[in-house]
């Protein structure tokens, strides 16, 4: 397809998604503000995979979001907007003080804090009752304005889209890349890590927090273990794989997947919670095991097959293994 | 009332506890370099498999606890080799993210099979215990604590003088000087991953009949394994028994002596975690240049 085309087809799109709440149908909304909260969540844990820092943790900033909103909304009672603002800088914080505290860490023990940060966090919510409710939890004491909810995701998810679709123009997009591929080395091509690492998980825990923020609003009522639920961890890592890791496009198409999956699980075998965990599980490992690029991989594969094949003489692919653009890539 | 006494035998007996708990984890980080994210749910089913075992058929947790490592190890091992096997040489990401999903499905398939509902064993002596002046000792926290010493003793016997045992003590030295003084590396791992499993599920048939059962029992257990690999220094075998009486101390002060402290307690493993990473990152029996 011609780049033009491409182009006007997403402009269409993007104006059709952010048009969607004011067709003001129930379901739909429904469906697409779950979509648009999953983009933003996997568009900011593929951000960090990115730069080879594994959250296993995104529930936390998850969290700190729906309580500085709540917070904002019931202790100070300012407007919802102003809350979500508080979400997004408290997510940032907490994003910047977890850096600075791990910043020698990489890898698995990077990986194991940001699980000890959501569940550190979660058992401290819940001892402190006098300021979060503890496990009774709390409700919002204000009227929930659908409409803006609805609006500010949709428009959420598409200054997401359009932010990590301008970063990887970027220097600091092939930065990330690099400090994944071989930190030393990136260091040695005068990257100096420390600085990169804070601006993406501060970037990265803002959106995080600023949709955990929006769910606050939606339902009304948190407590400890809807703020911090770890279902929220599992999908934001769920839906850049199974989309591609690493691309713009992966964590779109996975969060489209990942929401439809969820319903039809919750239609064919009622509201059972383990059915759609399992399935969620499942889809994880078999995609680390045969799908390690996702959707886009595919994709990729089979366009540059198609290329390939039109001017070259047909080969067996168990014969002649042909290294694609999706392989080449690490 | 005096509670130090009191205090300082619950925290031991924690410590063996926890010890057995980390074990597993310590082996198959030190051995194999994987951090194994589903460590938690091995002793989540070896709890189950102990619970049914007493529940259906009235067998003691203990008696049934050497069929249940055996059964682990070898699911352990055919796991190993099925599906981590094919990313070891993958990015670090990779593996993370495979073993947490084997967690997720097997949470979730106990979930199915039996519901979210606490449950426990209850051999004869569960609710028994031994007084000493001030001091009561239960009897269950009692033989768990002796089993898991037994275990860890046979384990550091194995590690020592067993055949297979220095093999694996070999590869986590140097892996390619093991190969090449002729140990089967891949054999070796899934053999390492197999007995990492199989003391996963002796934790989890003790923890039967000491904590309550449930699919997310193994989520909270990992939580804590990793805070005490960390604390003892990753992959070091020692440090790992450091780092788990320390934070069976650490809990068991909180509990005690802080106000609302059993609430509190289960945030320790948190703080510990954090403490180490800012004050020594490499533990207490590691050294700064691993890792």
């Amino acid at each position: 397809m011609p780049k033009v085309v491409v182009r006007v087809f997403l402009l269409i799109a993007s104006v059709a998604f952010l048009a969607l709440p004011f067709i003001n149908s129930p379901v739909l909304n429904d469906l697409t503000f779950r979509i648009c909260l999953l983009i933003m969540v996997a568009i900011s844990w593929n951000l960090m995979a990115n730069a080879g820092l594994i959250s296993l943790g995104h529930s936390a900033f998850w969290g700190v979001g729906c309580y500085a909103t709540m917070f904002a909304a019931n202790l100070f009672a300012l407007p919802l907007i102003i809350g979500l603002l508080f979400a997004l800088v408290a997510g940032a914080l907490i994003g910047l003080i977890f850096t600075l505290l791990t910043a020698r860490l990489r890898g698995f023990f990077f990986a194991i804090c940001t699980l000890g940060l959501s569940e550190g966090l979660r058992v401290t919510s819940l001892m402190l009752p006098d300021l979060t409710g503890g496990a009774v939890g709390m409700f919002l004491n204000q009227p929930i304005p659908r409409l803006e909810v609805f609006v500010l995701a949709a428009v959420g998810a598409f200054l997401c889209i359009v932010f990590s679709a301008f970063l990887t123009q970027t220097r600091f997009h092939f930065a990330c890349r690099g400090m994944r591929n071989h930190e030393g080395a990136a260091q040695m091509l005068g990257v100096d890590p420390r600085p990169y690492r804070l601006a993406v998980v501060g970037l990265s825990a803002a959106m995080t927090s600023y949709a955990g923020g929006l769910s606050a609003i939606y339902g009304a009522y948190i407590d400890p273990s809807i703020a911090f639920d770890l279902r929220v961890t599992v999908q934001s890592q769920i839906a850049p794989i199974i989309g591609g890791m690493y691309t713009v496009a992966g964590p779109i198409i996975g969060a489209f997947v990942i929401v439809v999956l969820a319903d039809q699980t919750r239609v064919l075998f009622g509201s059972s919670e383990g059915i759609s965990q399992l399935i969620f599980g499942i889809i994880l490992v078999l995609a680390i095991l045969f799908m390690p690029k996702g959707v886009v991989g595919l994709w990729e594969r089979w366009t540059s097959r198609r290329v390939a094949g039109s001017n070259t003489p047909i080969q067996h692919p168990l014969v002649h293994p042909k290294v694609t653009t999706a392989e080449r890539t690490p | 009332m005096n509670f130090i006494g009191q205090a300082l035998i619950d925290a031991i007996l924690l410590g063996g506890i926890y010890t057995l708990m980390v074990m597993g984890l310590a082996l198959s980080f030190g051995v194999i370099r994987i951090i194994n994210f589903m460590h938690g749910e091995a002793i989540m089913l070896g709890a189950y498999g102990a619970y049914w075992a007493f529940a259906l058929y009235g067998v003691d947790p203990l008696l049934v606890l050497p069929l249940l490592m055996m059964l682990g190890a070898a699911a352990g091992y055919v796991l190993f080799k099925t599906t981590i096997a094919p990313v070891l040489n993958a990015p670090h990401e990779n593996q993370i993210l495979l073993t947490f999903g084997l967690g997720l499905i097997l949470t979730n398939v106990a979930l199915i099979l039996w519901t979210g509902n606490e449950r426990s064993s209850n051999p004869p002596y569960t609710f028994a215990s031994l007084n000493f002046g001030d001091i009561v000792v239960p009897v269950s926290r009692l033989l768990g604590f002796s089993t898991a010493a037994v275990l860890i003793g046979a384990m550091f016997i194995w590690l020592k003088y067993g055949e297979l045992g220095r093999a694996s003590r070999a590869i986590a030295q140097d892996r390619d000087a093991a190969t090449l003084m002729g140990i089967n590396v891949p054999h070796m791992y899934a053999f390492s991953f197999g007995v990492s499993t199989a003391l996963a599920v002796a934790s989890g048939a003790i923890c039967s009949f000491i904590f309550a059962v449930t699919p997310f029992m193994g989520f909270d257990m990992l939580v804590k394994g990793f805070a005490i690999v960390i604390l003892g220094g990753v992959g070091s075998v020692i440090g790992a028994v450091a780092g788990s009486f320390l934070l069976a101390f650490a809990e068991t002060a909180v509990a005690y002596y802080v106000p609302n402290g059993n609430g509190w307690s289960e945030a320790v493993a948190f703080g510990v975690l954090f403490l180490t990473l800012l004050i020594r990152p490499y533990g207490i029996a590691g050294r700064p240049a691993a890792g």
